[in-house]
This record gives structure tokens, C-alpha cells and sequence, in this order.
């Protein structure tokens, strides 16, 4: 495993177009994830189209770099603006923003930076050794347990985000909806076509992925009026904090990391649930919880370890099963398969050189990230002062080039529309967008898998529960779905009794 | 019905109608078995998704009936004019505010919004990459910048758009080894 790792390093830094690409990537996720109402899903897809001249092991270099500096970039605005720049650092404001008001905006800064580069670190490492022994494991699996993992994912996302476990469901469906249109699998029947030549090949994932985020997300800010906050004036020295602000936070960066990795593999929730999550446990079980929210080393640390951490976790679902973790890892998806690469159990024995070129350039690009945001926040709070009139039409036009490249053909354009309107749709009537995604992807493993598993069984659907593997993953897709409806139904019922 | 469980029920109703749709679709769906049906067609997704979709839009829709219901018994009717507290006078809601209510639902730019990318992906290929671009940027800046700023940025927004389209279209095509529609400059 190790001399594969050296091995990717090796083509790393013997291309120096990687390393230029990683250095970019990085300072564009920063910049993305810095700027609130851009999230880092509108820049790998703005930078989506940039990747297909390169080769696969670069372009999604680039890619996996945007995602890490858009993870760690949200910590900026949270700081100094107050608002976070993505969801992942939503806590980060609870105690950043007022130790940035008391004059010390740089020590927030530097140790949020810190505590991202160290959860980072620890959820590589672990995305490292654990994705190849997973993939090991998850080779022997026949048609009945991936029948089952797919159903697991999609009862487990649908009960984790959003208020209702129905409007989950229904989201996931109606992504499988989108999924069935064109050929089947196994049999190749017309599906949903309407005589449509263009519907036969059905809807790209891209179009789907670019359209129901970055589209939906550039429209739903053209329509609603953009905070102006004050950017508030910081001194950074070094690294920006000394010994004493991080003495005795060892727990707290572990036990952040390890909250923000478990987050990260479940499928849906990622940074932005974990960030929260681990503030809370830090307060909890922190000798002095009042004074969280004053502006102490503990809560940034909690929150910016943890946001950081869903990355290597987002990752290990992604690579082992095809599972994207979130939004970001789901448009990673569609950049591998633009490559030519399907994540999954087969990824390392077909491709292995490649995965362990991006594990080599994601722990580079983990370093890049903490150097460009200490060398290089005077820069990155000017581009903060971008105006969204310029920046949001740009994405556009670079994600309809993505669109009409993936098959030089306008239809995927109108699928970016499409599905633009479709995600704010979905937003405004509080209906979640990740169980629609991971509907669209897993519907094809869902029927292919429950047909073969049926044909094989002569179609006795029972043999799903003689298998251990996946008479598990059925039963706990039972679990989360009942403990969701519990949890849903509980509060309406002391509140009915009050 | 409040403005929430209204929007509960029309979610419910449209996933209904949906289903009820598409449900009604797969039955024209080609099916192949050679070997004798031994598991599922290529209908059966479908329609398992089809029906699934139908009871859990039911569920939404009774559930929300449901819950409007008990919350009608604790507190009064919210009427569609606007009332003084102590109920002694009403009056309707000023003229235009049924369009001012529309448009905060769905704001003009928005509207917009969406009109410029129809027109922008329109023509991408007719007028080709460098013009079209050029249209919209222009467009959807000048939209989402503020009335009384946009004489400000009218010539840095033209000279941007029109050097961002050709720099990129030759970013694109010369490195990227892309393929972007010339159009009418080809």
C-alpha cells in the first residue's frame, strides 16, 4: 500500500502540470468556499470541463484539490464576515466571528487553518489505509449485497437529511424517476423516450449534478438580495496563534476528526452536519461550556477539524462503492466516470495506480492548502470583494461548456436548466436535494442488481436474507428508517401532550 | 390551511400526479424475457418506483390534512383579508399585491434569470460560443447589478464579457483541445 503511496507521489511531483493544477484547484476551492452563496459543488463544476484535456490522474487531482480548499475556505467568512461561506463552517462563526470582533481576527484564522489541516491529515490517513482493505472486502460481493448497500444508502440518506423522512423518500424516487429514462439495463428496452432520440441515452449525470447545484444554486442567488457584511480588519504573524491556544486540545482535534470522518462516510451528511455535531460534543463535554461562544480556541478547533475531516470520509464510500458521501463527492463521481474510471470495488485493481496518484496529490494539496491560506490571505480577503454580477454569470457560461462538451450536443445544455429549476423547486418546498442525486446514481445498481439477484435466485426474493452481507445492510436500512420515524413522530407527541 | 401545509399538500399532489403519470407511462415499456420470466422486466422498476412514489405522496397528503386539521382546532382561521386585531374593520389588500405576493415567490430576476439562459443556450450553437456569450454576460450582469450602479459598470461589464467569451473560447478550443460551436464568426 505504502509503495504504491511513494508511487503516486512519484507521478505527482514528476509532472509539474499536476502540481500546477493541484496549487490552482486548491486556491480556487479557498476562493469559492470563501465567498458566501458560492459552494465548492459551483466550482468543480465550473472547472469540471477544464479536466477533459488532462489526463484522468491530473484532472481529478485538480479536482479532489478544489474540494479540499473548498472545505477549508468557508473558514474565512465565517471570521471575518460572520457569515459562513459554506455550510461546513456555520460553527466556525459561533466562536471565530467574536474572537475576530475582540481583535484577534488572526489567531481565528490561523488556528481554524490549523485544525482544518489536522483533520484533513487524519481523515486521509484513514481514507488511505481503510479504502483499499474496504475494496477488498467489498469485491466479493454478489448482486443480493449490492441490492442491498444501494437500499441502505438510499433509506439512510433520505431519513438524514432534510425535516421529513417522506419528502427524502419521494426525493430519492423522483431521482430514480430521471434515472430510468432511456435504455434499460440488462434487457436495453426504451424507457420514458417519447420517441425522443436524444432521451434514448437518457440524461448525463453531469447535466443532472451541474444543473440541480450549481445552477439551481447561481439562480436561487440572482433571486434573492445578497448580504453586504463588513470584512473585518486582521493581523496575521506566523501562524497566527502560539503554543498555549493549542496546549490541551489534543481531544478536541481527535475526537473532532473522528465525529467529522464517521459523518463523512454516511451518505448525504457530510462538513456540514459534522461541523455542528462536533461544536456540540466539544461543549458538552468541555470543563467550561459557557464560555463557548465568547470566542474560544475550543469551538473553532471542534468545528473546523471536523468539516475538514468529512473529506477522507466522503472519499471512502465514494471509491469502495460508488457511493458519493455529499454533493462534491457526487460531482468527483461523474468526474471519475468522465475519465473513463467507475469507483467501486474493481477501482483499485483496474486503476490503482491512478487512486493512489489522487491520495498522493490530495495530501499535497492538504499542505497547499494551509500554505496558500497562510502566505496568502491578504490575497484571498481582497477576492472576497469580487461582486457576485461579475462571478455568477461566469460560472454559467463555464458549466454550459461542461454541459455542451460532455457530448457536443446542446440537449445536455437543456438539462442543466431543467434540473437547475428542478434543485430550486426543490429548495423552496423544503424538499432535499442529496436523496434525488444518490437516487439518480444508484438506480441503475438498484435494478441491475435486484434483477440479477432474482434471476439467479429463480426468482425467490428471500435469498436476500440467507446472505449475512446483506440480510445486514437490509436490516439496517429497516433500523434507520424506524429510528427516523420515531425520532419524527416522538416530538409531535410531547408536544401534542403538553 | 396555512401558508407551510399548503405547500405540504402541493408537494403531495404534484408527486401524486407524477406517479399516477408515470406509472401510467411504464406500461409502455417494451418487456423481453426469452427464458421465461424468472424475476423482474424491464416495467417492473419502474412501476415498483411508480407505486412507492403514490403511497408515499398519500401519506404526505393525509398526514398534512391531518395535522391541518388539528391545528385549525387550536387557533382561528386566517382569513384572506387583512383585519384589525379586535376584528372591527376589514379591508381588502391593496391593489397589486397579489402580483407583489407572485414575485416574492418567483422575484423577476429570477424570472429573468432563466429567460437569459433559454436565450443564451438557444443561440449557443446558431450564433455560435463567442457571441452568445457575449449576449448573456452582458445581459445577466447588468441584471444582477444594482439600478443605480449600472452606468458605473456598463463599460467595464461590455469589455469584460467580450474579452472573458474570447479568452476562454480559445483557452478551450487551443488548449483544452475542446470543441465550442463558432457559429455565424465561422
Amino acid at each position: 500500500m505504502f509503495g504504491m503511496l511513494l508511487e503516486g507521489f512519484g507521478a505527482v511531483f514528476t509532472d509539474p502540470l499536476s502540481i500546477v493544477m493541484i496549487f490552482i484547484g486548491t486556491t480556487v476551492g479557498i476562493v469559492f468556499g470563501a465567498l458566501p452563496g458560492l459552494t465548492t459543488v459551483a466550482g468543480l463544476s465550473m472547472f469540471l470541463p477544464i479536466t477533459y484535456a488532462m489526463s484522468s490522474g491530473t484532472g481529478l487531482s485538480m479536482l479532489t484539490a478544489i474540494y479540499i480548499g473548498g472545505m477549508s475556505g468557508g473558514l474565512i467568512s465565517a471570521i471575518l464576515l460572520n457569515i459562513p461561506g459554506t455550510p461546513s463552517s456555520i460553527a466556525t462563526c459561533f466562536d471565530g466571528s467574536p474572537m475576530a470582533k475582540n481583535g484577534q481576527a488572526g489567531r481565528a484564522l490561523g488556528l481554524a487553518v490549523f485544525a482544518s489541516l489536522i483533520g484533513t491529515a487524519i481523515s486521509l490517513l484513514v481514507m488511505v489505509v481503510l479504502s483499499p482493505t474496504l475494496a477488498n472486502l467489498t469485491i466479493k460481493f454478489g448482486p443480493w449485497e449490492y441490492f442491498s448497500v444501494t437500499v441502505f444508502a438510499l433509506t439512510l440518506i433520505s431519513s438524514l437529511t432534510g425535516k421529513s423522512i417522506v419528502k427524502g423518500l419521494l426525493s430519492a424516487l423522483f431521482g430514480m424517476m430521471f434515472a430510468t429514462v432511456g435504455l434499460s439495463p440488462i434487457d436495453s428496452a426504451k424507457r420514458f423516450t417519447f420517441g425522443s432520440l436524444q432521451l434514448t441515452s437518457g440524461f448525463n449525470l453531469l447535466a443532472v449534478l451541474v444543473g440541480l447545484y450549481a445552477i439551481s444554486e447561481v439562480l436561487s442567488t440572482a433571486g434573492s438580495e445578497q448580504e453586504k457584511a463588513q470584512i473585518r480588519e486582521y493581523k496575521m504573524r506566523g501562524l497566527g496563534f502560539t503554543l498555549k491556544d493549542i496546549k490541551g486540545q489534543g481531544v478536541n482535534f481527535v475526537r473532532s476528526s473522528l465525529i467529522g470522518l464517521g459523518i463523512g462516510i454516511l451518505p448525504g451528511i457530510g462538513g456540514s452536519t459534522s461541523n455542528i455535531i462536533a461544536y456540540s460534543v466539544a461543549k458538552t463535554s468541555s470543563k467550561h461550556p459557557e464560555k463557548f461562544g465568547t470566542g474560544i480556541p475550543d469551538g473553532i478547533i471542534a468545528s473546523e477539524a471536523s468539516n475538514n475531516a468529512s473529506i477522507g470520509g466522503a472519499m471512502i464510500p465514494l471509491l469502495t462503492l460508488g457511493i458519493p458521501g455529499d454533493g462534491a463527492t457526487a460531482i468527483l463521481l461523474g468526474g471519475f466516470m468522465l475519465h473513463g474510471m467507475q469507483p467501486g470495488p474493481l477501482l483499485f485493481q483496474s486503476n490503482g495506480a491512478t487512486v493512489y496518484q489522487i491520495f498522493a496529490s490530495m495530501i499535497l494539496s492538504m499542505i497547499v492548502m494551509a500554505l496558500v491560506m497562510y502566505l496568502g490571505m491578504r490575497v484571498i480577503v481582497k477576492i472576497l470583494k469580487v461582486p457576485a454580477n461579475i462571478l455568477l454569470p461566469l460560472i454559467v457560461v463555464l458549466c454550459a461548456i461542461g454541459a455542451y462538451a460532455l457530448n457536443n450536443r446542446v440537449f445536455d445544455m437543456w438539462g442543466l436548466i431543467l434540473f437547475g429549476i428542478i434543485g430550486l423547486a426543490m429548495s423552496k418546498a423544503g424538499i432535499p436535494a442529496p436523496p434525488f442525486i444518490l437516487g439518480f446514481i444508484l438506480e441503475s445498481a438498484f435494478e441491475t442488481n435486484l434483477r440479477r439477484g432474482l434471476e439467479y435466485s429463480n426468482g425467490n426474493f428471500l435469498e436476500v436474507f440467507t446472505r449475512p452481507i446483506s440480510a445486514t445492510f437490509l436490516v439496517l436500512a429497516i433500523v434507520s428508517l424506524a429510528a427516523t420515524l420515531y425520532k419524527q413522530y416522538k416530538p409531535k407527541k410531547a408536544t401534542s401532550e403538553e | 390551511m396555512n401558508k407551510a401545509n399548503k405547500k405540504e399538500l402541493g408537494v403531495g399532489i404534484f408527486f401524486a400526479v407524477l406517479s399516477i403519470f408515470y406509472i401510467a407511462e411504464s406500461r409502455n415499456v417494451s418487456t423481453f424475457t426469452p427464458f421465461g420470466n424468472r424475476g423482474l422486466d424491464s416495467q417492473s422498476i419502474p412501476a415498483m418506483i411508480g407505486w412507492l412514489s403514490i403511497a408515499l405522496s398519500a401519506i404526505l397528503i393525509v398526514s398534512t390534512i391531518l395535522k391541518d386539521r388539528k391545528e385549525r382546532k387550536g387557533s382561528v382561521e386566517q382569513q384572506e383579508q387583512i383585519c384589525d386585531p379586535d376584528q372591527v374593520a376589514c379591508i381588502d389588500p391593496p391593489a397589486g399585491a397579489k402580483l407583489q405576493g407572485l414575485l416574492q415567490v418567483v422575484p423577476l430576476k429570477l424570472l429573468l434569470s432563466l429567460l437569459f439562459l433559454f436565450f443564451y443556450f438557444l443561440f449557443y450553437q446558431r450564433i455560435g460560443f463567442i457571441l452568445s456569450s457575449i449576449f448573456y454576460l452582458v445581459a445577466q450582469s447588468f441584471l444582477l447589478t444594482e439600478k443605480g450602479k449600472r452606468k458605473k459598470w456598463a463599460l467595464f461589464i461590455i469589455l469584460f464579457s467580450i474579452g472573458v467569451s474570447v479568452l476562454i473560447y480559445f483557452i478551450f478550443t487551443r488548449y483544452f483541445t475542446l470543441f465550442l460551436p463558432r457559429g455565424i464568426l465561422g
